[in-house]
This record gives C-alpha cells, structure tokens and sequence, in this order.
C-alpha cells in the first residue's frame, strides 16, 4: 500500500535523487528543487513504499492567481503502471480546486502520448504548443489546460446589527450587499436585540436582491447557500435561518450552517485569493473580542482566549457615552482622540499583570477600563475641573489597543506564527491599524487587515466560508440546525 | 398552487390548491422554530409531490403572535417567494382563524384570541362571514389584558384555535381569489420592542 502525504524536508535528499534518478540530464539542481519545494506558492506530494520514495508531484499557485500549475508528477521506474500518476493527478486537481483555481496547467512532450491521453480523461485541453522546448531532441511541448468550475455560493449573515447578503465564487468575491440597523440603536447607546432581529426582517429581501443584481446572477445558478448560525444573538440569528432554508426548500440547493468568528477569518481568502496558515486571528466588534490560532480554516481553530465582560467595541461605546460623544463610540472616540495625549492618563491594561497570565494571558477585560475612565470623568466634574476631552479618549483607546496588539503579538510568539489576521469593525480603528502595523513589522509579522467591508460583519465572508467547505467535498449540514448563540470557535459547521 | 406558511404557534407549512391540501407537515414544539421550518417546507412540498418551481405562491402568518418564531415563518417564505419570483401573500392569522373556524358565527359577533404572552391575549372582533367566507374584522387587532377582554368583551363567543399553515394557505386561496389585498408583509407585533433609552448613572459614591 502507497502512502502519499504532503513532502517534509527530511524528504528533500530522497527527492532530489530520484529527480535525477528519473530525468537524468534534465533533472533540476538540488538548489532549484529545494527552493520550489519550500516556496510558499507550491505543495508538494511524496508517495512511499515502505520506507522507499517511489515518487513525488508538484503543484503551483500563487495566491490571487486563480490558476494552478503542475510543475510535475514523477512515478519511479518500477511503480510506473501501478495507478500512482493518476492517483498523484486526482490529489492535485483535489488541492488545486481547494485553493480557489479556476484553471490548471501543465506542459507535456508532444511525443508523450500516454501522458496526453492520460490528461485528456482528467479533462485536460491541448491549448498552445511551445515549439522545441525539449531540448536537445527538439521535441515540441503541449500546453494543456483544465477549468475548474468554483461553487456560487450565497452568504447570509444576521446575527448582530448588520443584515449581510454576499455571494462569491470559489475563492472570488462576486458581490457584497449590507444593511445596517446602527441608526436605530444609536438611541438606545448599544444594540438592542430585538430591534435587531425587526430590521433584519424588513432588510432581507432588498439585501438579497442588491447582492443577486451587484453579482449579476440568478438565484437558480446558485449552488450551495451558507448561514451563519452562531455565534450572535438568538433571535436575530432565527431570522437569518428561516431565509436560508426558505431559500434552499425554493432552489432545491443545499445549505451549509457556518461560525461566524470562522467567517471573519475566512474574509481573508477574498482578499488575497486564499488563507495562509497558521495564522493567528484577532477579532475585534461590538460583540466579540477574541484571539484564535488558525491552524487550518475548517478543521483546525482554536480559542487562545476572549474578553470575559465588555467587548471592545463595547467599550469605545460605553466610553464615548461617558464623554458626551453619540453612537457608535468608535469613530467617535477616534475623531476625539486627535491631537490628544495618549500618554496623559495612565488607564488601566485589564489582565495585563503578571498574576493574569496563569489563567488570562490571551483574556480579554475592558469593564474596569470603562469605570476608569467613568471615574477620571466623574472626579474631574465633583470638583468642578475641566477634563481635556481629547486626552481622555487618546488615552483610553491607546489602553485598549495597547493590551490588543500585545496579546496578540504575544500570541504569534508564543505559537511560532509569522502572520496577524485582524478582523471585526474596530479594525475600523486609526490607532488599532497604526499600532498592529508598527509592532508586526518590528517583529517581522506579516499583518493582513482586509477592506472594511470585508472587517465588519458581512454576507461575503459567510459564502467565502462555505465555498470552502463545497470546495473541500464537506457534507451540507442539512436542514436541522438551530440558532446557537454561544457557538465555539472550534465547531466551524453545524451539522 | 400555494405554498403557505405558519409559525405563530407551533411551525407548519402546507401545499395548498383550490382549497384542497396537498401537503402538510407541522411540529409543535413552540421553541423550534427555526431547527423545524426547513423541515415542515419540504416534507409538505414532498407529500403534495410538487417541485419548488410549481409554486405559484408563497402565503406567510404576519402573526400576531410571538415574535421570535413568527419571524422565522416570515423569512423562510419571503426567501422562498424572492428565490422563485412568485408573489408573496400576507395573512393575518386571527383573520385566517377567524374565517376557517367562524363557520356557524352567522350574524354573531365573536372573537379570536390568541396567547399574547406576559399573560396578555391578542384578540380579533368578527362580525359574520361574507359571501365568500371571509370573516370581517370589525375593530384593529389589540393586545389584551385577561379583565380588560372580561369587561368589554366577556359576554361574546371566542375562537382560541391555534392558526397553522393548512389554515393559512386556503384563507389566502380564498381571500386572493375575492380581490382582499394581502400585500402588507410586515409582521404584527402589536408592541414596540421593550426598550427605553437608558440614562447615565455614576460609578463612583
């Protein structure tokens, strides 16, 4: 029995000589080998018998690309006939359509007409001919191409203030329609869930038709529908729920229950075409401020840690209140902040202290910050002293940021991870993004912020995350899940 | 050929056509709402042996009734009637109630009441059904305290059936095919949301 698993570098020596053991001549250079097997836009695939490498293929796509190449498939001499080269070709086309490829490539000797009929079957075109490529023969070589038809997918995201409806292809954003009821919580300082769940229900239909007409498709085209079912507020996710099955009861498409933490990471496959891992995730609302290590989208995320009170969008709106300032706080405590001293008041870091990080290191505490800052207010207005607005909210929002961008730096430390993914509308946040950016880049961190509409809660990142599992072969989650409110982060699908 | 949707109490949906029910399919459970409805859709669109694009018509419970489940019915069906552009007919269920049930009322005046929660009721006053057999609502539906319903209204017959989606396909069948206009699509809360906006308070003594 052939086991095949993706290259390790203990693997290169045996590569490299069975590439020369095979192409003799035309063999790539141990250099060259190595540096394609370790660049970041390739994988590579080894099959064993037993202890012995019998042959290895390679695949490569760059992010953004939308195309896959194969760089080659190599079968040692005695297994060749064995059924490992079309077993190496079904596990490319599986991680080339994984990866959001709409089209896969690959070059043949024109001579080589089992390999071209080989290719046919796995739906392989003859486009382009590269004349004498195979040198010193003169062989001609085939350019071959397959397209890889990416699911449509319908996002549906209701479980807070925002009613999105997004829809993308494969890896690709197609189109990105919201709603807000922010101006009707505005009143009321923070949002009220059953006004949320009302709004959602008058924005649906008009957020579905802007996202169908903004893509420019069909609802029938529609492939596979996706909802957030969790985490959010119960009865603004039922809402969100009920259309979903309405819609996949009315197509006869299957739906596909998804997190909504798990989405606003997944966001970032929009952006750049697809998600490096790991990757730490710091999430960042008015609902939600958690810090995640993904190690893999949809199989492998974990909860490094999460506010235990206010989130800090919460926060800044709590705060704003206190100054005077309207909904939402954010922006508001941004435009304040101008011109400030963020170092004025020495605010409170919660669970910043050395007895925190036993059980808190990646814990989340802005409910003391809030009552300092109350406090600071209240003091300053019993004695009858003017406080100096702008250095007040420069140097609140410098303590939550501060305590943000070091647990999760602290965070990409700890687990080895060379990349920062912020997600959530206080990405929003001038200082939040000034500061992620100073600190990653002294750390040789590589800081991915999407667009803001990508941040923010949205339809789009719900479809991106079920496009990923249609595109991984997952099950549908059928049509029996309920709302839950306090999903974890580890269970990206309901079944 | 409708498809009619209710989840002002349990969560059902039925296939209806000329007053015939092709299909039903309904749970009880007053919590399910949302695990339920993709469920009661395709079990009745199964047993009337109907595929999606045969729907004519979508008809949806405005309520009243409790929020939360009664929005579930709603979203699914407005999905459902977006997703195959077909029209979208809104129904008041103590009007469906009234009309399927009221049979028998003649010139009487009576009622439809239905659970309201926080020990209130939502009531509905009729007087007769038309040549069509469609009750006529005499006042605007009102939320009731039990003494309030007592003193104005104890001495008249009442309804207390529970609305589901049989109910609600062939009242809108019917009510349709008279000219009624069941074009409003809002949900009845009958309440605004319960909330006031909160006032400062200090932290410190």
């Amino acid at each position: 029995m052939m086991d095949i698993r993706f290259a390790i570098p203990a693997d290169y020596d045996s590569l490299v000589n069975l590439e020369k053991e095979i192409f003799g001549d035309q063999a790539w250079s141990a250099s060259a080998m190595v540096a394609d097997l370790e660049a970041l836009h390739t994988q590579y695939l080894v099959a064993f018998n037993g202890s012995e490498l019998v042959g290895y293929a390679g695949l490569s796509s760059p992010a953004g690309s939308f195309q896959a190449d194969i760089n080659t498939i190599a079968v040692s001499e005695p297994h060749r006939g064995s059924g490992l080269g079309s077993e190496f070709m079904n596990r490319l086309i599986e991680l080339a359509t994984r990866g959001g490829a709409e089209e896969m490539f690959l070059d043949v000797r024109a001579d080589n007409l089992g390999a071209i009929g080989l290719y046919k079957k796995y739906g392989f075109e003859h486009i382009d001919t590269r004349k004498g490529y195979y040198q010193p023969e003169g062989v001609d070589a085939w350019v071959m191409r397959k397209t890889i038809d990416q699911p449509l997918v319908l996002g549906i995201e209701t479980s807070c203030d925002e009613t999105g409806v997004g829809i993308v292809k494969g890896n690709r954003l197609l189109s990105n329609a919201l709603n807000s009821s922010m101006e009707i919580h505005a009143r009321y300082g923070g949002v009220v869930p059953e006004v949320a769940a009302r709004a959602h229900l008058e924005a649906l239909q008009p957020t579905i038709d802007t996202a169908l007409n903004e893509a420019g498709i069909q609802l029938q085209e529609i492939d596979a529908i996706a909802v957030t079912n969790g985490p959010g507020l119960a009865g603004a996710l039922m809402v969100g729920i009920g259309a979903a099955k309405g819609l996949s009861a009315a197509i006869g498409k299957p739906l596909y229950a998804v997190n909504h933490l798990v989405g606003h990471v997944g966001a970032d496959i929009l952006e750049r075409g697809s998600l490096q891992t790991p990757s730490i995730a710091l999430l960042v609302s008015g609902g939600h401020t958690s810090l995640l290590l993904v190690n893999d989208l949809l199989d492998d995320v974990e909860l490094l840690g999460e506010t235990i009170d206010d989130a800090a969008g919460e926060a800044f709106d709590k705060v704003a209140r206190i100054l005077g300032l309207p909904y939402p706080g954010g922006p508001e405590i941004d435009k304040a902040a101008l011109g400030g001293n963020p170092e004025a008041i020495r605010f409170p870091r919660g669970l910043s202290l050395p007895k925190d990080m036993a059980e808190h290191k990646y814990d989340f505490s802005f409910s003391g910050l809030k009552t300092a800052v109350a406090r600071y207010v209240e003091k300053a207005e019993d004695s009858g002293e003017q406080i100096n607005t702008s250095d007040v909210a420069a140097s609140f929002r410098e303590a939550v940021v501060d305590v943000l961008v070091t647990k999760a730096l602290k965070a990409c430390e700890e687990y080895g991870v060379p990349r920062l993914i912020l997600g959530g509308g206080v990405t929003a946040n001038a200082r939040l993004r000034e500061l992620a950016t100073q600190k990653c880049s002294q750390a040789g961190i590589e800081l991915r912020i999407p667009r803001f509409s990508l941040c923010t809660d949205n339809g789009a990142m719900i479809a991106s995350l079920g496009a990923q599992l249609v595109m991984a072969g997952r099950e549908p989650s059928g049509n029996g899940f309920g709302a839950e409110s306090t999903m974890e982060v580890s269970k990206v699908q309901s079944l | 050929m409708i498809l009619a949707i209710d989840t002002t109490s349990g969560s059902s949906a039925a296939v209806v056509n000329r007053g015939e029910v092709l299909g039903f399919s309904g749970f009880d459970d007053p919590f399910g709402h949302a695990e339920n409805i993709g469920q009661a859709i395709e079990s009745a669109m199964s047993e009337a042996k109907v595929a999606g694009k045969e729907i004519e018509a979508v008809a949806i419970s405005r309520g009243p009734a409790s929020y939360t489940g009664l929005r579930v019915g709603m979203a699914a069906g407005l999905a459902f009637a977006t997703a195959r552009k077909i029209p979208l007919l809104g129904v008041v269920s103590l009007d469906a109630v009234a009309s399927i049930h009221g049979a028998g009322m003649d010139n009487k005046t009576w009622l439809v009441t239905s659970d309201a929660k926080r020990g209130e009721q939502f009531v509905g006053v009729y007087s007769g059904l038309d040549g069509n057999g469609l009750a006529e609502r005499q006042e605007q539906l009102q939320v009731m305290k039990p003494e309030d319903l007592e003193k104005n209204y104890g001495s008249f017959p009442r309804i207390s059936e529970l609305c589901d989606a049989k109910v609600v396909g062939i009242y809108a069948e019917k009510a349709d095919a008279a000219g009624v206009k069941l074009d409003d699509l809002s949900a009845l809360y009958l309440r605004s949301p319960d909330v006031t906006p909160s006032s400062q308070k200090r932290v410190s003594g």
